[in-house]
């Protein structure tokens, strides 16, 4: 359920509404919505998406189907190279290379179903 | 006239809410055919009956005929609402209703044969001369001889869903090299969408509005239109904002459209609400193809003429309409629909699935919302983003834009990312404003999504400050999401002295 209450923002008393949803705080200020997942609130802690996030790394960027698999292990990528299509929602996204480089690992097939953040290509940089 | 007692809904989300209002007003009972998950939904919970067809997976329930026919026999419906989307413009869903003695709520079978398959209805426009734009809608479906044709069309061509409607298995080709990939992945598209992989090409018009019809066909088969919407503002093809009546169109060109428009339906035999598509560039207009069925932005038709589309479709269903000779229909004021979707406007539009959390749409003069879905339930990855429309009206263009712009700040939804601030922006566009934009206006100046307005680090710092006064409060901080009633005051002890 939302909370209404007054927080001090930059000085200004602020009527906010707020409410946590499995594990993100979600808040509407000054007409806007946020959300923030809690556990990159505590203090001093890096974000950890940041932190899992690289370029070799495929990940799914929203649950949804692999559609397409365009790539096999061991295949050599350019920047720019389609990988795999994805789709949710009824509508197709297609995942790039950002770099050049080899399929280390594939880690889905067409039809799978996946998460959020899951692990599709695991690709190792040409140096 | 038949009379209905029953009606099945092959749908789901705001659209079966939508037409469980219509029949509720009518005297006449519902039964909602919907997948297994979608019993967390506001249609579930407010239709008469409802019957499980299938699992998550459009192709095994919502798309699977036998499973919907079977459904509403058993649930001893006498008519089915197909919607919009899913079966709503298949033929040989009509028809097995019809001879399954369930009276369709829509055109005949034949009628969305004629004029729902775009290769049929292009040849019917053809012979009676209407316009249309050059392309190909041949049966030869193989590759060489799609990628031959776009040769011969000519770039920029868009690929499209013959079975499709609403912007589903739509692919522009730009540049040669990509037209293998981009055809097959409209197939790909049209077979998931529509259970059809049949597409067609057609020559893009790069400054074109979009501009639609709304007709009607009464039980008699008289056919009139209801006037027109324009709907340029779309996004791979996908409609966002919809307004009626066109900012576009002078009274001259209104009367010419309108005219086509009842032609083609009246060439197929229509029946029903239906929405004759038009492009429009340099006052020249083109036909784009026919909707036979009720629009997704059926409410701006529904809020310039007060009229109740749904009802009037149930009530041609029942052969209990025709239109009246005394009936004058004009528009009045304008009226604007946003369509909100589950996408992270500051991410490029990815989906966003989830639980929803507090949703709250405020209510006000001539603000209208449509939802199919409330706070717990789920938002899922297996269906269409859309997940309530905003729809307002108000007595000029730009009052009905601030106005828009208003009720969108005022509403809230925790839990999925939405487009709320997205559309803001467009509406806030001076482009919009002016309402000069075409079809090409998303790409042109939103091709890179918009960007938030504030700062990682400032969210973060906020997120810590509210999370703590949450916390404080003891009811819905990090370490509790079972929130709780602290806020909640009683009326009785609070306002009774003010009675």
């Amino acid at each position: 359920m939302k909370n209404n209450f007054t927080v001090l923002i930059n000085g200004q008393e602020k009527t906010v509404s707020a409410e946590i949803i499995d594990k993100k705080i979600w808040f509407k200020l000054d007409e806007q919505t946020y959300s923030y997942d809690l556990i990159d609130l505590v203090e001093g802690s890096r974000k950890s998406k940041a932190a899992t996030k690289s370029p070799d790394k495929i990940l799914a960027p929203m649950p949804g189907k692999v559609t397409k698999v365009f790539v096999s292990e061991k295949q050599i990528v350019n920047k720019g190279d389609a990988l795999l299509v994805m789709e949710a929602m009824k509508m197709e996204y297609t995942l790039k290379a950002d770099i050049s480089a080899s399929v280390e690992k594939l880690f889905a097939k067409v039809g799978d179903q996946v998460t959020l953040g899951y692990l599709l290509i695991q690709l190792k940089e040409n140096k | 006239m038949k009379r209905i007692n029953r009606v099945a809904i092959a749908n789901r989300g705001e659209v079966a809410v939508r037409i469980i209002r219509a029949c509720e007003e009518l005297g006449i009972e519902t039964v909602l055919l919907h997948s297994d998950v979608d019993v967390q939904s506001r249609a579930y919970r407010l239709a008469t009956k409802k019957i499980c067809i299938g699992p998550a997976p459009t192709s095994q329930s919502y798309l699977n005929i036998e499973a919907n026919i079977n459904a509403a026999l058993a649930a001893g419906a006498d008519a089915v609402h197909p919607g919009f989307g899913f079966l709503s413009e298949n033929a040989d869903f009509a028809e097995q209703c019809e001879k399954n003695g369930l009276i369709f709520i829509g055109p005949s079978s034949g009628s969305i044969r004629t004029l729902g398959d775009k290769v049929s209805f292009k040849n019917l426009a053809k012979q009676a001369g209407l316009p249309l734009i050059p392309g190909y809608e041949g049966e030869d479906q193989s590759t060489i001889k799609l990628l031959a044709e776009v040769e011969k069309i000519g770039l920029p061509v868009i690929v499209k869903a013959a079975a499709g409607g609403g912007g589903r298995g739509m692919k522009l080709i730009q540049n040669i090299a990509d037209a293998k990939d981009l055809i097959e992945s409209a197939q790909r598209e049209a077979l998931s969408a529509f259970g059809s992989s049949k597409v067609f090409l057609e020559k893009y018009l790069g400054k074109a509005k979009h501009i639609e019809f709304q007709v009607f066909g009464d039980c008699t088969g008289k056919v009139v239109h209801l006037f027109d919407r324009e709907c340029s503002v779309q996004r791979r093809h996908q409609k966002i904002i919809e307004e009626a009546t066109s900012p576009s169109l002078t009274d001259e060109l209104r009367k010419k459209m309108g005219e086509v428009a009842c032609s083609i339906a009246t060439l197929g035999k229509y029946k029903n609400a239906g929405t004759v598509e038009f492009l429009l560039q340099d006052n020249q207009f083109y036909l784009l193809e026919v909707n036979t069925r009720l629009q997704v932005e059926h409410p701006v038709t529904e809020e310039v003429l007060g009229v109740d589309l749904v009802k009037m479709q149930i009530l041609t269903a029942q052969d209990n309409f025709i239109f009246n000779t005394q009936d004058i229909r004009i528009p009045k004021g304008h009226s604007i629909e946003c369509r909100v979707y589950a996408e992270n406007s500051y991410q490029g539009g990815m989906p966003s699935t989830g639980k929803l959390g507090s949703v709250h749409w405020p209510e006000g003069p001539r603000r209208r919302y449509e939802f199919g879905f409330e706070s717990g339930d789920t938002i899922t990855s297996h269906y269409d983003p859309m997940i309530a429309k905003v729809i307002v009206w108000d007595e000029t263009r730009p009052r009905a834009i601030d106005k828009m712009i208003r009720t969108l700040k005022d509403s809230t939804v925790f839990g999925v990312h939405t487009n709320i601030p997205y559309l803001i922006e467009i509406l806030n566009h001076e482009e919009f404003r002016s309402g000069k934009m075409t079809t090409r206006f998303i790409e042109t100046y939103f091709a890179e999504g918009i960007k938030s307005p504030t700062s990682d680090d400032q969210v973060k710092k906020w997120a810590i400050d509210i999370n703590k006064k949450l916390k404080t409060l003891g009811n819905g901080g990090s370490t509790n999401t079972h929130s709780g009633t602290a806020t909640m005051v009683s009326p009785w002890s609070s306002y009774w002295r003010g009675v």
